[in-house]
């Protein structure tokens, strides 16, 4: 027999709820609750579900578009879809629960994308990732938003985020850059905006953001100009190139300067103007500035072109003003006479003026009253070299003539005036230039050509050519006669002449012949003293003629250059004559006469003739004594002529007219080479003033 | 003994089991042991001719598995961080992705390893519970070769697994690349350890048990 296993105790069984059930069950069970547990979680943590509008997809894409806050990850689309009009894309977002509360109404969103542009290129690290929806909040819990409208630039103004909120309004030609930098001193301390049309369509008005660590930067005097670009301007004050930095001369820019202090903080939502330039935006501060300008009135002698409405009134070369109106003014009681004076109207800004307390027109006319009391004078002078323009220039003059600010018909205070310091080279240049111009140059070159022209027809005349061979001819025909017999038996008939001579005088002697010779020589005497009375008459005739050099040397030049001129064409008339121009035949027959009459007297009994010769002599003797006597009074006449001619003249030279302007001229002459010298001294000086036209 | 004697000639052609013999072998040693016995006596260890328990087991490993399941679909597997882009995707979608891509082959594959066996271990794990309480068509044998090729597989299912451990510890190239496991590699192992689990916990014994004698297990413990 096997041994049978030993009894073992059997326990019946106990029929019981979950009797059989395992212990193993825990395991799904403790699954089960975790799963729950899980599942709860996840549901209890999961944000609400925001729906954002937007005109454009862009790229989101569901569950894998994320909504970050401060580039962090705070949601993520999971539905992208459209309203119900197809109008707009609408992507669901599911946040994160912990920001949820902070996303109400203020919150803004947009798309960031890739975008390059002139201030830089932002949205780089979406080209690999994709685009990713950026939302901006403020701190603040606010009331649960389910909707909102997404844009698809980044907005200027984030909530939360601190900053000036001002406004931009366009001037008249002014323009605006959209989402360009507000730049102070190169630094970006703001940012505008798009740029919309004002409502009413007459100016474009732009949000920009100043931001906050720079708000102290902006009061009501902070004048804001375009900054974009480059500018070139060629004005009074010379040449100026003006931009800002190379980024606003691509993508613009604003910039913005306060040129007075004392301007009171500004709040949100203040509008500013943005002037095109610089030099607008300074000028309107003044422009703009609470205080009336002060009129005032000041009359010019001097009608000199140049000065504009618009040139500044400078005082110690601080503009403060600007010439308003200009007119013309004739007043013969005010002036004692009719002529035409520039009157100007100049409006002064007191708020420029630096008056300490009361700042006012009224004050600032007391103030100009006592400064010109105290000298301080009205005055022309240029502004530029240049361009020629003219300033108004208040300056102090010593030992001025006694004048105080007197209130004129109108209401105007008339500013007394100084002599103008028209370091005016440009005007009185320009003067000498427009008599140089007007002098009758061309003319004279005219006639000096055509008087030359006459002078080498008259010299290459034929008949002037042919003279020297006559003039040879003649001297070989002395020659011939002298060398003749005849001649040669001169003496011998001279002998016999003598011979007779001496009968003659003999019988002369017989017949008081003597005493004809010694009328003769008394009368051949007297011509001598004629000659020599004549003689003494010169010395007057050249101090006549010295007169009326002096005379000529006074005289106008354009005078002289005109009745050189007609003294030329004078000449050139004698000259093309036909008289002057028979002159050489008149002399070649002359000569040809003497020819003859040497021919004739070879041929003829030239002894004969002696006598007749003496007597000739004789008759010349009388005649020489007769134009000897002649002579003074030719000498006298001439004295007489020059004399009158310099009274001529000397009359002439008080002529009222043109002795005015011939004075003028000169004198303008005289003050154009003055001008000219101190320009010179000046420029020697300070040559950058040439440049800069100061 | 008078049971036993009737139970043999009752199912003469059928496969005479230990339990029909009045034996209970012990399932560590393999000692038989008359029936009733509480302990064995080489190794001591507990002796039980049918684990009452084990169908419980059986279904809470399921249940479990099955659970884990659900998750390890529908997370992500692999998280595939390339420079420009993260992806990740589940199982089916990954398969699906491939097959997108004309891998019909690796997308069957995946398809066939991560998806159709784990579920065709649930439902075989299912039936083979199931069929040693009721009546089935199928015969013991094929059962019991249905339960071994469950047990065989099962261990294979953790292939998936390992691709992502070893792709995970391979491709980490700082920023330029990286593959992590996703939250449905851990459900996935759960899900596959609990099946195993389940077909482990089937005593399998019970499939040789005729399926009308309920109250026969319910008198022997």
């Amino acid at each position: 027999m096997t041994k049978t296993p030993p009894d073992l105790p059997i326990s019946p069984t106990r029929k019981m709820f979950l009797s059989g059930a395992s212990v193993i069950w825990i395991i799904p069970i403790l699954a089960l609750i975790v799963a729950l547990f899980v599942a709860y979680r996840s549901y209890a943590e999961r944000g609400p579900l925001i729906v954002i509008e937007f005109e454009e997809g862009a790229g989101i894409s569901a569950g894998e578009t994320e909504l970050r806050f401060r580039d962090v990850t705070v949601g993520v689309v999971e539905k992208v879809g459209f309203t119900s009009d197809l109008e707009r894309v609408t992507a669901h977002i599911r946040l994160d629960k912990d920001v949820a509360p902070y996303i109400d109404n203020g919150a803004v969103f947009w798309i960031v994308q890739p975008e390059v542009t002139a201030q830089g290129i932002t949205g780089l690290s979406t080209v690999l990732s994709g685009v990713y929806i950026e939302g901006s909040w403020d701190q603040q819990v606010g009331p649960v938003a389910e909707r909102f409208q997404g844009s698809s630039t980044e907005p200027l103004i984030r909530g939360g985020q601190g900053g000036l909120e001002i406004a931009f309004r366009s001037t008249a030609n002014g323009q605006l850059t959209d989402n360009a930098p507000i730049l102070y001193k190169g630094i970006e301390v703001g940012r505008v905006g798009y740029a919309k049309i004002a409502p009413r369509g007459n100016f474009a008005i732009v949000e920009a953001l100043i931001f906050e660590e720079h708000r102290q930067l902006i009061n009501e005097s902070t004048r804001f100009w375009d900054a974009s670009g480059f500018s070139v301007n060629i004005g009074p004050a010379g040449a100026e190139i003006d931009f800002s930095s190379l980024a606003t001369l691509v993508g613009g820019g604003i910039t913005f300067d306060t040129f007075v202090s004392g301007g009171a903080q500004v709040s949100d939502g203040t509008v500013f103007e943005i002037y095109p330039d610089k030099e607008t935006a300074r000028n309107s501060v003044f422009n703009a500035s609470e205080v009336d300008p002060l009129k005032m009135s000041v009359v010019f002698d001097d009608n000199i072109s140049g000065l504009i409405v618009g040139a500044p009134v400078e005082m110690s070369g601080l503009e403060i003003g600007e010439v308003e109106t200009l007119s013309g003014l004739v007043d013969f009681e005010r002036f004692g006479d009719s002529r035409v004076r520039l009157n100007a109207i100049l409006s002064i800004q007191p708020a420029h003026l630096g008056l300490q307390d009361d700042v006012t027109a009224d004050a600032a006319l007391a103030f100009l009253k006592e400064r010109v009391e105290n000298g301080l004078r009205a005055r022309l002078a240029s502004a530029s070299l240049l361009t020629g323009g003219l300033k108004v220039e208040f300056v102090a003059v010593e030992d001025a003539p006694e004048a105080s600010l007197n209130e004129t018909e109108n209401g105007l205070a008339l500013m007394p005036t100084t002599e103008s310091d028209v370091s005016d080279a440009a005007a009185t240049v320009e003067g000498v230039f427009t008599r140089i111009n007007s002098l009758p140059i061309e003319e004279l070159l005219n006639s000096a050509i055509s008087f030359l022209n006459s002078a080498e027809s008259f010299v290459s005349d034929e008949d002037l050519r042919e003279t020297p061979q006559d003039v040879r001819t003649l001297l070989n025909e002395l020659t011939g006669l002298v060398s003749s017999d005849e001649v040669k038996n001169v003496p011998v008939a001279l002998n016999g002449t003598l011979v007779r001579i001496e009968q003659l005088v003999a019988k002369l002697e017989e017949e008081r012949i003597v005493e004809q010779l010694s009328s003769a020589l008394d009368v051949a005497s007297e011509a001598a003293n004629a000659v020599s009375s004549s003689v003494e008459g010169v010395p007057e005739l050249v101090e006549s003629i010295q007169a009326v050099a002096a005379k000529a040397e006074t005289l106008e030049v354009e005078e002289l250059i005109v009745a050189l001129t007609d003294l030329t064409e004078s000449a050139d008339a004698v000259i093309s004559t036909d008289d002057a121009v028979a002159l050489p035949g008149a002399l070649k027959r002359a000569l040809d006469e003497v020819n003859a009459t040497l021919e004739e007297l070879r041929e003829g009994g030239a002894v004969e003739n002696v006598n007749l010769t003496l007597a000739s002599a004789r008759n010349a003797a009388d005649n020489i004594a007769l134009s000897a006597r002649d002579l003074p009074q030719v000498v006298e006449r001439l004295t007489a002529l020059f004399a009158q001619a310099s009274r001529t003249i000397e009359g002439y030279n008080k002529g009222e007219q043109i002795s005015r302007s011939a004075e003028q001229t000169l004198r303008n002459i005289q003050k154009a080479a003055d001008a000219l010298a101190s320009l010179a001294r000046t420029i020697e000086r300070n040559p950058n003033s040439l440049l800069l036209g100061r | 003994m008078q049971m036993v004697r009737m139970e043999l000639s009752g199912t003469s052609q059928e496969i005479l089991s230990a339990r029909d013999l009045g034996i209970v072998a012990c399932t560590r040693c393999s000692k038989p042991a008359p029936m009733g016995a509480q302990t064995c006596s080489r190794c001591g260890h507990r002796l039980v001719s049918r684990d009452r328990q084990s169908l419980q087991r059986v279904w809470a490993f399921w249940t479990v598995g099955l659970m884990c399941y659900i998750p390890a679909n529908t997370y992500p597997m692999l998280k595939t961080r390339t420079l420009f882009q993260v992806d990740e995707s589940t199982i089916i979608g990954g398969a699906v992705e491939l097959a997108h891509h004309g891998n019909w082959g690796i997308a069957f594959i995946i398809l066939f390893a991560s998806v159709v066996i784990p579920l065709a271990k649930f439902m075989a794990v299912a039936f083979l519970a199931i069929s040693v309480k009721q009546r089935s068509v199928t015969s013991q044998r094929q059962r019991h070769y249905l339960y071994e090729v469950v047990e065989y597989i099962g261990r294979w299912s953790m292939i998936d697994i390992f691709v992502v451990a070893i792709l995970s510890s391979l491709v980490q190239l700082k920023s330029l690349a990286a593959i992590n496991p996703g939250t449905a590699s851990i459900f996935f192992a759960l899900s596959v350890i609990f099946t195993m689990l389940a077909a482990q916990a089937f005593d399998t014994r019970m499939i040789w048990d005729t399926q009308t004698k309920d109250e026969g297990l319910k008198t022997n413990d």
